[in-house]
């Protein structure tokens, strides 16, 4: 009822001081209307006037079309790129209203666009990175367990392979053949998605370690074989000729030398390893690729991306840098 | 000629066959205890072949090897030749040492690390007992110096030394050289020729394939010329000189030598 009688006044008193203007009724709605015609026409000018036509409201009056019509204000002046008049349509609303959310939120977006571009990229960077830096600790852990398994793997492949024993080298070659020839993302939705229906049910990240497990111990095999067989054959028989078995001459004296060999080819392997395991956020792993992925598709923010790709740089540089020393380390009796 | 009675390794009709060619035709041969032979003779004469047989290096089609009285290397298994187990060929082998004309040392253990590999490794003896012995015999070949060095930084002479030492550790009954100066540059061919002669006087049973005439004038027992895949003349180094004063093809391959 208080209500009524004070909109009653309120459009009396409009009438009286703003006579001979065309705000019949203080029918605000009608101007919001014809403001958001303007806009639609590309008159941003003109909504502009109109939306100023809404005086501030005194004490005790209803501030609603006031509050609104000064924040369209606002986002009209910030599409306009016009920051300062924005800034200053919401400070309109502030002086009355300290605590009007809309208002202050949107002052702090605008001063934060007024800041330099590398302000927002490291608040964003501050923002992302605690989640890339679990996703990154993930794709770690499936490399480690990978570089853990492959190894072994393909060692055993390399010794089937050179195997006399028919059925074993037929084998090693099938499995080596098959992992070699087929993308690794079909492994894995094998592995994942495919063994289910043969009531094999994997958890995620076992899933992931034994399909890359598996695709680099095919290539680590073939990589192992060639470098047993670059061997001179006079090791071998040198060994034997001092009573050696071929175990204890592959263990003591055939391998030992491949290291130097097998490095720099791993190294490529397991730098390889990195990126591939961006192909597990397919079947449902969070790693950083996934990571970045998630907080691109939520904020759509380029800078995520661009973190996970500065965060993959870093740990092949890493490695990198780790199977260089290894290498020469491996080589030093080479050196005079 | 030899002291000893009973022949340390035994070699009947021995035959090894590559494909078409025949490298060893039905050679017998006899080697007593303490008993230095030297075998010459041209390139593909079969000689390096006959010594690779020797310790199952290259698997013979006829005859057998008998190494201190008994059959080795072998087993007939259902009318047919077959190479007996793995271990038994790896036994035989630790007694009879080997010393390549390329060396073949080991190229990431140490100097020290390849005279141990043996007793460690096949004769599972302790590392400190194998050090022991490796030490020894290092300084038998006198390259006790040169223990905790790679290979790589040695010369073709010292490589070889290190070799025969490799080999002398496994306290071997019978010494098998591969041409072990062939692969040296001449003023490197004293040092090793001085350390198989050396090994000679203290009474190793050994058989030289050489190109060296020294090994067949100064430490042989008894020389035997090869000659595609035969033995075609043999005897003391005197008797095997004097044949060749009559026998054109072994006076014509010596000369070429000399």
């Amino acid at each position: 009822m208080i209500y009524l009688v004070s909109r009653a006044f309120v459009a009396l008193l409009f009438l009286c001081t703003l006579a001979g203007n065309c705000l019949g009724a203080a029918d605000y709605d009608q101007l919001f209307r014809q403001s958001s015609d303007l806009m639609a026409q590309g008159d941003l000018d003109g909504a502009l006037t109109l939306l100023r036509q809404v005086p501030t409201p005194a004490a005790g009056e209803e501030a609603g079309p006031f509050v609104s019509s000064r924040m369209q204000a606002a986002r009209i002046h910030a599409a306009q790129e016009n920051t300062d008049k924005a800034i200053a349509a919401c400070q309109e609303v502030l002086k009355l209203f300290p605590d009007n959310s809309e208002a202050r939120n949107f002052v702090a977006a605008l001063r934060e666009q007024l800041k330099p571009g590398w302000h927002t990229v490291l608040s964003d960077t501050l923002r992302f990175l605690p989640s890339l830096a679990k996703g990154a600790l993930m794709t770690l852990m499936l490399v480690f367990c990978t570089m853990l398994v492959s190894p072994l793997g393909g060692l055993l492949l390399a010794l089937g392979r050179i195997s006399t024993l028919r059925p074993v080298s037929g084998t090693c070659w099938f499995i080596i053949w098959f992992f070699r020839g087929t993308p690794l993302l079909l492994q894995l939705f094998f592995i994942y998605y495919g063994l289910p229906s043969l009531g094999i049910t994997l958890p995620p990240f076992t899933a992931a370690v034994i399909g890359l497990g598996l695709n680099y111990s095919a290539y680590l095999g073939e990589i192992i074989r060639g470098a047993i067989q670059s061997i001179d054959h006079g090791q071998m028989e040198a060994a034997k000729a001092i009573g050696m078995s071929y175990s204890q001459a592959m263990r003591r004296v055939i391998i030992p030398q491949t290291y130097k060999r097998l490095m720099p080819p791993i190294g490529n392997e397991f730098i390889a390893l990195i990126k591939d395991t961006a192909l597990v956020s397919t079947i449902a792993m969070v790693e950083l690729m996934r990571s970045a992925d998630q907080l691109f598709n939520t904020y759509f923010n380029i800078t995520a991306l661009a973190l996970a790709a500065v965060i993959y740089l870093v740990l092949t540089t890493i490695f990198t840098f780790i199977f260089e020393k290894i290498e020469y380390r491996a080589g030093i009796y080479e050196h005079r | 000629m030899s002291i000893a009675n009973q022949p340390l390794l035994k070699l009947e009709n021995i035959t090894k066959r590559f494909k078409e060619l025949t490298a060893v035709n039905g050679v017998n041969l006899e080697v007593s205890l303490g008993e230095k032979l030297v075998i010459i003779g041209p390139s593909g004469s079969g000689k390096s072949t006959l010594l690779r047989a020797i310790n199952l290096l290259e698997e013979i089609e006829e005859g057998t090897i008998s190494f201190e009285g008994r059959e080795v290397g072998y087993v007939m298994r259902g009318g047919k030749r077959h190479p007996d187990r793995p271990q038994a060929i790896s036994a035989l082998r630790a007694e009879i040492g080997m010393v390549f004309q390329h060396f073949h040392l080991f190229p990431h253990m140490t100097v020290l690390g390849n005279v141990m590999e043996g007793p460690m490794t096949v004769q599972r003896k302790s590392a400190e007992e194998a050090r022991t012995i490796a030490l020894d015999i290092l300084e038998k070949v006198g390259l006790a110096d040169k223990r905790d060095v790679f290979p790589a930084t040695l010369s073709g002479g010292q490589k070889q030394r290190v070799a025969i030492a490799r080999a002398l550790a496994m306290r071997p009954k019978l010494m098998l050289f591969d041409e072990p100066t062939s692969a040296l540059d001449p003023e490197l061919v004293g040092e090793v020729f001085d350390t198989i002669h050396t090994l000679a006087d203290e009474g190793m049973t050994m058989i030289i394939v050489t190109h060296h005439m020294g090994f067949a004038r100064e430490l042989a027992d008894r020389v035997i010329f090869m000659e595609s895949g035969n033995f075609l003349a043999q005897g003391t180094p005197e008797e095997l000189f004097s044949i060749a004063q009559d026998n054109e093809r072994i006076r014509g391959f010596l000369n070429r030598l000399l």
